[in-house]
């Protein structure tokens, strides 16, 4: 199996980093027939059409362990550093540019409107990137191939994201963001549209420091954000934890998860899965049981998280 | 067209109809997006429909146009081939209530859900004189296997091509996207007692033929 090397980002918002680090000499087995009419992804830069539809599917076993507390895969680099300080520059622009604008027309309702539809827009965008990854592709899927990765080795060892430093798991994000808000900043100076992209995106940026907090333990955090996640304005670390239990079919948001009981409760990502595999023959990892690289291992260099 | 509107007082709207009960007691118009004749929710708005409907879908427009299954009607005969690669015929079934089930695939999460209550609740079904009949259109090795591994006490049946799923006028949901989840129960004449379509509430297919059957 090849590791696919993150060359560039596409133009988008969206981008989750790696919350592992990328695993070497991995063995893939797969195994068991198929029942349905696999048919090859219309897009292929979105997703790889599995053959698969009964338990033991395209399995990856790590041979490698996580990494360890100091291991440098977790620590932040200047580069990381710089591509976070470039992602939160185009944010504080965005803002900046919105209250200015909000300012001088003197109308301040529709731009703090558009921030707040940016905040529940960024929580949706969340979870729809989280499902697809957690569900479909592998690590040989192109562009997003090493961010799946990063998500199988998050579900088998879901404490390493707390050991990340802050700019190694935002400077992927925050690389996006640039890319993404950086023409927008020069481009246009309508407040509300401002409002809505300085708030979508810097969300988003966040989404893995909220993500992080999330697989915290309550005496660890900070007061407020231990109030921000008990309000709702952050993703809980309750919430989150009911996403972390087979089948992993729920609760995928990560910036609020405001929207996750509308998405649950209306089966909303159960409908797209039925369509998906009834259109391209492709079977989500979520219906099948979880192999061993999804499967979460226990921390034994410190006590299994609580969540209270 | 007889259509009302009401907007529930929600902060984010459903998208599909979880809560709202789908007892179909007449006959089913069935709807794609919201499987519910009289009543439906579509982003949480009420749609009340006595006769047409207003989603663009022309084959789903044929289908509700001429739904060739009421409730009343006798539906017409099929002979498919069982997990076992055995013919089966509804006629088989005459003179013993029967509950056909039309599902969307094997070892899909909402027909594995619906499966298994099926299998669960057997033995009400038994006490009841009804057979259960699941059909989809999954070949006879896959139904094999399926019922092998829920140990389903009941037939299924191979509709490849569905072919009766379309002779029957079992709806799609979400524009023709999804084949329907639709149950029927025939009494022991063979007449449709009741129709019920939910795709996403599997379970509560069992509870409603379970409460018809009681009551024939």
């Amino acid at each position: 199996m090849s590791i696919l090397p993150q060359h560039k980002y596409p133009l988008r918002p969206l981008t989750y980093a790696p919350t592992c680090p990328r695993l070497c000499c991995i063995a893939r087995v797969t195994c068991s027939a198929t029942t349905t009419k696999p048919r090859s992804s219309q897009n292929p830069l979105v997703i790889e059409p599995r053959l698969v539809t009964t338990p033991d599917l395209v399995t990856t076993i790590p041979s490698t362990g996580p990494p360890l507390p100091n291991d440098p895969s977790l620590q932040s680099t200047w580069s990381h550093r710089g591509w976070v300080a470039s992602g939160c520059t185009t944010l504080v622009i965005s803002l900046a540019k919105a209250m200015m604008g909000a300012a001088d027309s003197h109308v301040w309702l529709e731009p703090m409107l558009a921030g707040y539809v940016g905040y529940i827009v960024a929580d949706l965008l969340s979870a729809v990137y989280h499902w697809g990854i957690d569900n479909y592709g592998d690590a040989s899927t192109p562009v997003f191939g090493s961010q799946i990765e990063g998500f199988q080795g998050h579900h088998k060892w879901p404490w390493i994201i707390t050991r990340r430093q802050f700019a190694n798991n935002l400077y992927a994000l925050a690389r996006n963001v640039t890319i993404t808000v950086l023409p927008i900043d020069i481009l246009c100076n309508d407040p509300v549209v401002q409002g809505f992209v300085s708030i979508c995106a810097g969300c988003i940026m966040f989404s893995q420091q909220f993500h992080a907090w999330s697989h915290g333990t309550k005496s660890k955090l900070p007061p407020l954000v231990v109030a921000l996640q008990d309000a709702g304005v952050l993703v809980s670390r309750l919430q989150h934890s009911a996403h972390h239990k087979p089948p992993y079919n729920s609760n995928y948001c990560i910036v609020s998860g405001v929207c996750n009981e509308f998405l649950d409760k209306n089966k909303v990502f159960e409908a797209l899965e039925m369509v998906i595999f009834f259109k391209l023959g492709v079977r989500p990892r979520s219906w099948s049981e979880p192999g061993a690289e999804w499967t979460e291992e226990t921390d034994e260099t410190h006590p299994q998280v609580t969540v209270h | 067209m007889a259509t009302s509107l009401t907007l529930p007082n929600r902060t984010l709207p459903s998208l599909f109809p979880c809560h709202t009960p789908k007892t179909q007691s007449s006959v089913s118009q069935c709807l794609p997006l919201v499987s519910k004749s009289s009543e439906s929710q579509f982003y949480g708005l009420k749609f009340s429909y006595s006769s047409s409907l207003s989603i663009p879908s022309s084959s789903y427009f044929k289908t509700s146009i001429s739904a060739k299954v009421n409730k009343g009607s006798v539906p017409p005969s099929f002979a498919l081939k069982d997990q076992d690669g055995k013919n089966v015929s509804l006629s088989k079934f005459k003179g013993k209530p029967v509950v056909v089930y039309f599902y969307p695939a094997d070892e899909t999460p909402g027909c594995t859900k619906q499966a298994c209550a099926f299998r669960d609740s057997y033995e009400k079904f038994k006490k009841a004189g009804a057979e259960v009949v699941g059909i989809s259109g999954d070949d006879t090795s896959s139904h094999k296997a399926f019922a092998k591994k829920y140990r389903l006490p009941f037939t299924l049946l191979s509709d490849e091509g569905n072919k009766v799923r379309k002779e029957w006028g079992v709806p799609s949901d979400l524009f023709g996207a999804l084949p329907g989840r639709q149950t029927y129960v025939l009494d022991k004449n063979g007449v449709v007692q009741l129709i019920y379509n939910n795709q996403f509430q599997p379970e509560k297919h069992i509870d409603e033929t379970l409460k018809l059957l009681q009551s024939l």
